[in-house]
């Protein structure tokens, strides 16, 4: 950690005990263990397994979370907090070589500790394994030489371990901050069956994570509650008694609605709240409302294949379009204010944000439609009349009509491509909504091949590939990592898996390069390739970045201990009630 | 008696095996993957989708030829094994097996709900025949079988738990299957479901018992002074629960997987229903084909027990 | 009426086609049942807003994002907004205004115009499934009746697979699996809906078989086609027109259902998807669950009403 990240952790943390020491009439005594802590969800958040290895959605590693974890976590700075790890992770000059200490108070259920060599063994019988089919293998491999290969994980002593890799890549370490270990005593019994493992009851119950989190699991009714208990032996609530609710509870919801009814009841501890109920909760005293920054965000894809408008492959074309979409009016109109205008895939929150580099299209004074009009003509294209409105004429001299692609079901999604519609229509240019459910548009519009040949439709199979529909636009949500955004390079680089709408450029495929190697060691140096590689990205206007969301959280107010911030839950053990 | 009992049940393994290898087919030729709905997400993370999903369906087998996946699949189910329900990490039957009581509870509830007013609306219907009361309870029974459940259901949270806040705006778990709290939160999903039962079985009601008053046994038993109420009771009703038998078996069949289903969705209840959607919606075929043959068999066992009570019932019917 | 009663059994009814005095009959007694007609003149009312509503108002898919969640004229809610920037609530009375009758939905869609396009959705699933549905039980009813033998086994046979089929369940799968548009959802109602009619058709021609008329024209040397087409279809038009009359309302409502859970044409506003949208705001815009279910009630209603008066004017017998 250097000097700079720590004082700033100083400061936080200052602050946060003033805030709460602050508080009127209050002398905080110390927290009782009280009360279940039932958070509300939607359903379709709900997570797939507990036998986390396998699972492909995010709630998944959530909800194993609350009984096992992590080496370490964030605070809402993004500092480091050290959870199962006994000190930083050490990173050697050359950047190859990590080496891990972790706690030696670590214990799996039957009371055996937990040592490094399960943590080597997961990764090189689990992780690394290809009976298995770990679906985040990528994070743990290399190119070497052309040959794709696995970082090479070592016990040193019972807490200690390296990973060696052969090639710098500097955002490994927090790969490595999100390792969890399972049992080797366990996992022994299940090796190389694959159904076997997939049906253990003891990872599919979590009945091994021993001290290792702040909860135990206790119960899960599918599409209905997840129930966790209180863990008394948990390594982090020794000195102070944590975790402090006797039960965690996730409850499914049909609709937000519903859930938000319930939280208005208090027949819930805490959900999210959609941007209109706002006032409405902020007004009530029982219910505290925290907005903080998010990692979602949303684009329109410009298809640049060869089966989009041909306009879209010019960058004047797409820088005027996205002129044209005013951001403004989407964060006030859609999201009431509760987002911020994007410019690239690093938003604000990052710590790579860099606010001078980055191209504002969309946001005053570049979101002007007289200029995005100009930008057009500039580009070669004419206007002409239909009926009694200005459009936007195509090489052939017919009218520009622009097909854009989305799903239903987000009212946000809904609602911004017909603003969309509308926004263009004011720069001449007619743009089609058409809803298809995900399953067709993933393959029907954003997979593709080169036409007559043998490939496998895939969401990127290079220059020259095309989707099997046309389409010109599509809007989908997305979501980016503020402290590692080179992840981005799926979606931007030449060869990223999912540049479904075909953006190749070579100075973006150098920047991630270089971002990802040995250059990218130095933190400071680093940053000026994020600055130059948003600039670059912001003017290329490969898609048109939206917005960020903000999310609306309600609490009980007689909930404490909340840092409202983008890593809001990383302190959740110490929350309580009043 | 009992080689046609024999003989039925064979035709209704027949018939079961035909639906499931109907929705065999229907699963796995659809151009849907169990992926699909990961793709952003394992994408976020920098992962190659498109071997991620190789890799997925590979686990579960979805890789081989349909005829294998079937054989294989059916191989299992003769020896009684269910299969592994990969959207819930559970077995199959383990899945059902803590969900069925939801969807039993809602169901038998508002079965008895309908049962008890709609015969007794359509007994005191067909006695009164051609008055007000006749004529209120025939509009009321219209609107009845006309009212979308689920929109019903829509209309009483919104009165009595958005507005007037009586009830809780969703069904609750936490409460214990044989306790007040869970009676007291199930009667806006009975009402929801049962209205429209309710109302088909008074116009039933009160045809059937129109019919057999008509007939000559109630003239006779009339003549024979016997008073008007075991007229009614004795012999008229006794003789109009049979068409009434078949309707409500029918309609216990049917409305597990399509009223009951709409139901627990607009209150948030865990049903069976529930689960079978979510799985069709993960493209989790072991779960999707298990229900499905629980709801044929449901259908199969009742019409072949409704059969055998009218058998019971009318001494006359017999089968060979 | 005795006098009128065609056929033996009462069960068969006189050819529609031959006699148009019949017809007058026939309409006499419907005018007779007073809801019916009622029934009628809503139908007519909805075809008409269905054929030259969506002249009459704006884009059902137009937004104005000025005016969310604007309730229908005549009412007012109480709207609070929350400015981020200054950290302020204000609190506004909104009212509905006369250019949006109904009020708008949270995208600041016109309720009217999408109540018109529901309107027109509704009907064309209505009539196009129910078209399909039953000349598809029609076409294997008679085919079963008239061929005999193995082919009117399997038919029967698989007739007894769909119906045993759990109906909606059905439905959701292919639709999930074929993807929600119009075309489809018609279709998939068609082609599973048929099984009723096929049943009551085979069982009518059938009995019609071995009647006089029938045995007399084959004697005659009539082939089979001059027979079905000439005597048994149009013995059985009445029949098809009750039994499309009353299964329309169950396809408005199979759609609605599919629609309300997700399942609709996304490129169409139905009312199911309209109470979709006005689940998810039950607490904030009541009008946008509730109109859409009145439409649909009174939809159902309408053609129950219509198709109740109906059965009873072919029917001589039910005239209770």
């Amino acid at each position: 950690m250097s000097k700079d990240t720590l004082m700033k952790w100083i400061v936080t943390l200052v602050a946060v005990s003033m805030l709460l020491t602050a508080a009127p009439g209050c002398s905080a005594p110390a927290p009782k263990v009280a009360g279940n802590y039932i958070e509300g969800d939607v359903s379709g958040g709900e997570a797939e397994t507990l036998n986390w290895i396998l699972a492909a959605d995010a709630s998944s590693f959530g909800y194993v979370g609350y009984t096992l974890e992590s080496l370490a976590g964030y605070d809402n700075k993004f500092n480091i907090v050290l959870r199962c790890l006994a000190k930083d992770i050490e990173v050697s000059p050359d950047g190859l070589v990590y080496t891990i200490t972790i706690r030696p108070d670590l214990k799996w259920s039957d009371g055996s500790q937990v040592t490094s060599d399960d943590y080597v063994y997961t990764m090189n019988n689990l992780m690394f394994s290809s009976w298995l089919n770990y679906n985040y293998k990528d994070d743990w491999q290399e190119v070497v030489d052309g040959v794709k290969q696995y970082v090479v994980p070592a016990v040193v002593d019972n807490t200690t371990f390296t990973v060696t890799r052969k090639s710098v890549q500097p955002e490994f370490v927090y790969t490595l901050y999100d390792l969890m270990p399972y049992p080797k005593y366990i996992a022994v019994k299940y090796e190389g069956n694959v159904d076997a493992f997939t049906q253990a009851k003891e990872f599919n119950n979590l009945s091994y994570t021993g001290n290792l989190g702040p909860y135990t699991f206790k119960e899960w009714l599918k599409n209905d509650k997840f129930v966790l208990s209180r863990n008394p032996a948990f390594f982090l609530g020794k000195e102070n008694g944590a975790p402090f609710f006797q039960e965690m509870v996730i409850k499914m919801f049909g609709t937000s609605a519903v859930m938000q009814a319930a939280l208005e009841a208090g027949d819930i501890t805490q959900c999210g709240i959609e941007p209109q109920n706002v006032a409405k909760f902020k007004k009530m005293e029982r219910i505290n409302v925290y907005t903080i920054p998010t990692r979602g965000y949303n684009i329109i894809s410009y298809n640049q294949r060869d089966n989009g408008w041909e306009g879209l492959r010019k960058k004047e074309v797409r820088q005027a379009i996205s002129m044209a979409i005013d951001k403004d009016t989407i964060v006030k109109k859609i999201y009431l204010g509760f987002a911020e205008p994007a410019y690239s895939f690093i938003p604000s929150s990052s710590p790579w944000y860099s606010d001078d580099t980055v191209l504002k299209l969309g946001v005053a004074p570049l979101n002007s439609k007289q200029q995005a009009i100009e930008m057009l003509k500039a580009a070669g294209y004419k206007y002409g009349k239909n009926g009694d409105r200005d459009v936007l004429l195509d090489k052939d001299g017919k009218p520009v009509k622009l097909l854009l692609v989305t799903t239903p079901g987000s009212d946000v999604v809904e609602s911004m491509s017909l603003l969309i519609k509308q926004e263009l229509a004011a720069i001449g240019i007619d743009v089609e909504v058409k809803w298809v459910q995900w399953a067709t548009l993933i393959r029907q519009y954003m997979a593709n091949k080169v036409p007559g040949s043998s490939q496998e439709a895939r969401y990127n199979n290079g220059p020259g590939a095309v989707s099997e529909e046309t389409w010109d636009l599509t809007l989908m949500g997305h979501s980016t990592d503020p402290l590692a955004p080179s992840g981005s390079r799926v979606f931007f680089a030449s060869d990223g898996g999912l540049n479904s709408f075909g953006f190749f450029n070579d100075k973006v495929d150098a920047l991630f390069a270089k971002i990802r190697s040995k250059e990218g060691l130095d933190k400071e140096d680093r940053r000026t390739m994020y600055q130059e590689l948003s600039r670059v990205i912001s003017e290329e206007q490969p898609v048109d970045f939206i917005t960020y969301s903000r999310g609306n959280n309600g609490f009980q107010s007689n909930v404490k201990g909340i840092e409202p911030g983008i890593n809001m839950g990383y302190n959740y053990y110490l929350w309580h009630f009043e | 008696m009992r080689s046609y009992i024999i003989k039925r049940l064979l035709y209704s393994v027949i018939i079961a095996w035909g639906i499931l290898t109907i929705t065999f087919i229907l699963l796995r030729v659809g151009p849907t993957s169990p992926v699909d709905r990961y793709i952003l997400n394992i994408a976020a993370k920098g992962q190659d989708v498109e071997s991620v999903r190789q890799a997925i369906e590979a686990r579960y087998g979805l890789d081989k030829p349909i005829i294998e996946q079937y054989l294989l699949y059916m191989g299992n189910l003769l020896q009684g094994k269910w299969g592994w329900s990969f959207s819930a990490s559970q077995p199959v039957m383990e899945l059902i097996g803590s969900h069925w009581i939801y969807s039993f509870q809602l169901i038998l509830l508002a079965t008895i709900f309908a049962i008890i007013l709609g015969v007794g609306l359509g007994i005191l219907s067909a006695v009164n025949q051609n008055t007000k009361i006749d004529y209120a309870t025939s509009i009321f029974s219209f609107i009845g079988i006309s009212i979308p459940g689920f929109w019903l259901g829509l209309m009483l949270i919104l009165v009595f738990a958005v507005y007037l806040g009586v009830f809780k705006t969703f069904y609750d778990t936490s409460y214990p299957i044989w306790s007040l709290e869970n009676l007291r939160q199930l009667i806006m999903p009975v009402l929801a479901l049962g209205t429209g039962e309710l109302a088909g079985y008074v116009r039933y009601t009160r045809s059937a018992m129109l019919d057999n008053l008509r007939k000559e046994f109630v003239t006779t038993a009339r003549a024979k002074g016997l008073s008007e109420r075991t007229v009614i009771g004795k012999h008229v009703l006794r003789n109009a629960v049979l068409p009434l038998v078949t309707i409500i078996m029918f309609d216990l069949g049917s409305i597990v997987f399509g009223g009951a289903y709409l139901t627990e969705i607009v209150f948030g209840i865990p049903g069976l229903g529930q689960v079978s959607f979510n799985a069709i919606f993960a493209n989790d075929y072991a779960v999707v084909i298990a229900v499905t043959l629980i709801g044929t068999f449901m259908v199969l066992f009742i019409n072949l027990a409704t059969d055998l009570i009218y058998t019971y019932l009318d001494p006359r019917i017999r089968y060979d | 009426m005795t006098e009128l009663k065609p056929g033996q059994g009462g069960r068969s009814r006189i050819p529609l086609r031959i006699s148009h005095r019949l017809w007058g009959y026939y309409w006499e007694r419907l005018q007779k049942n007073r809801l019916s007609l009622v029934g009628l003149g809503f139908i007519g009312f909805l075809v008409l807003t269905g054929i030259f509503g969506p002249l009459l108002v704006q884009d059902p898919q137009k937004t104005d994002f000025n005016i969310l969640n604007l309730p229908p004229l005549g009412f007012s809610i109480q709207e609070s907004i929350y400015d981020i920037k200054t950290n302020e609530i204000t609190t506004t009375m909104i009212e509905g205004r006369p250019e949006h009758p109904l009020g708008t939905d949270s995208k600041g869609r016109d309720m009217l115009a999408m109540l018109v396009s529901g309107a027109r959705i509704s009907l064309l699933v209505g009539l196009l499934a129910t078209g399909i549905a039953i000349f598809l039980g029609t076409f294997l009813g008679v085919l079963s009746a008239f061929l005999g033998g193995w082919v009117d086994n399997a038919l029967m046979r698989f007739t007894d697979i769909m119906m045993t089929f759990p109906f909606f369940l059905l439905l959701v799968l292919i639709v999930f699996i074929f993807g929600p548009s119009l075309a489809i959802i018609v279709l998939v109602i068609g082609l599973t809906g048929w099984t009723g009619a096929a049943r009551l058709i085979r069982s009518e021609a059938l009995s019609l078989r071995t009647r006089d008329f029938i045995t007399a024209s084959k004697a005659l040397g009539a082939s089979d086609t001059r027979v079905i087409f000439n005597h048994l279809i149009p013995n059985v038009s009445s029949l098809i027109i009750v039994m499309a009359s009353l299964s329309i309302p169950g396809v408005i409502m199979a759609e609605a259902s599919l629609s309300f859970i997700g399942l609709g044409d996304p490129m169409s506003t139905s009312w199911g998807t309209i109470l979709n949208t006005g689940q998810h705001s039950l607490d904030s815009a009541w009008w946008v669950a509730v109109e859409p279910g009145i439409m649909l009630f009174l939809t159902v209603l309408s053609f129950n009403f219509f198709g109740d008066g109906l059965r009873d004017a072919f029917d001589p017998k039910a005239s209770v």
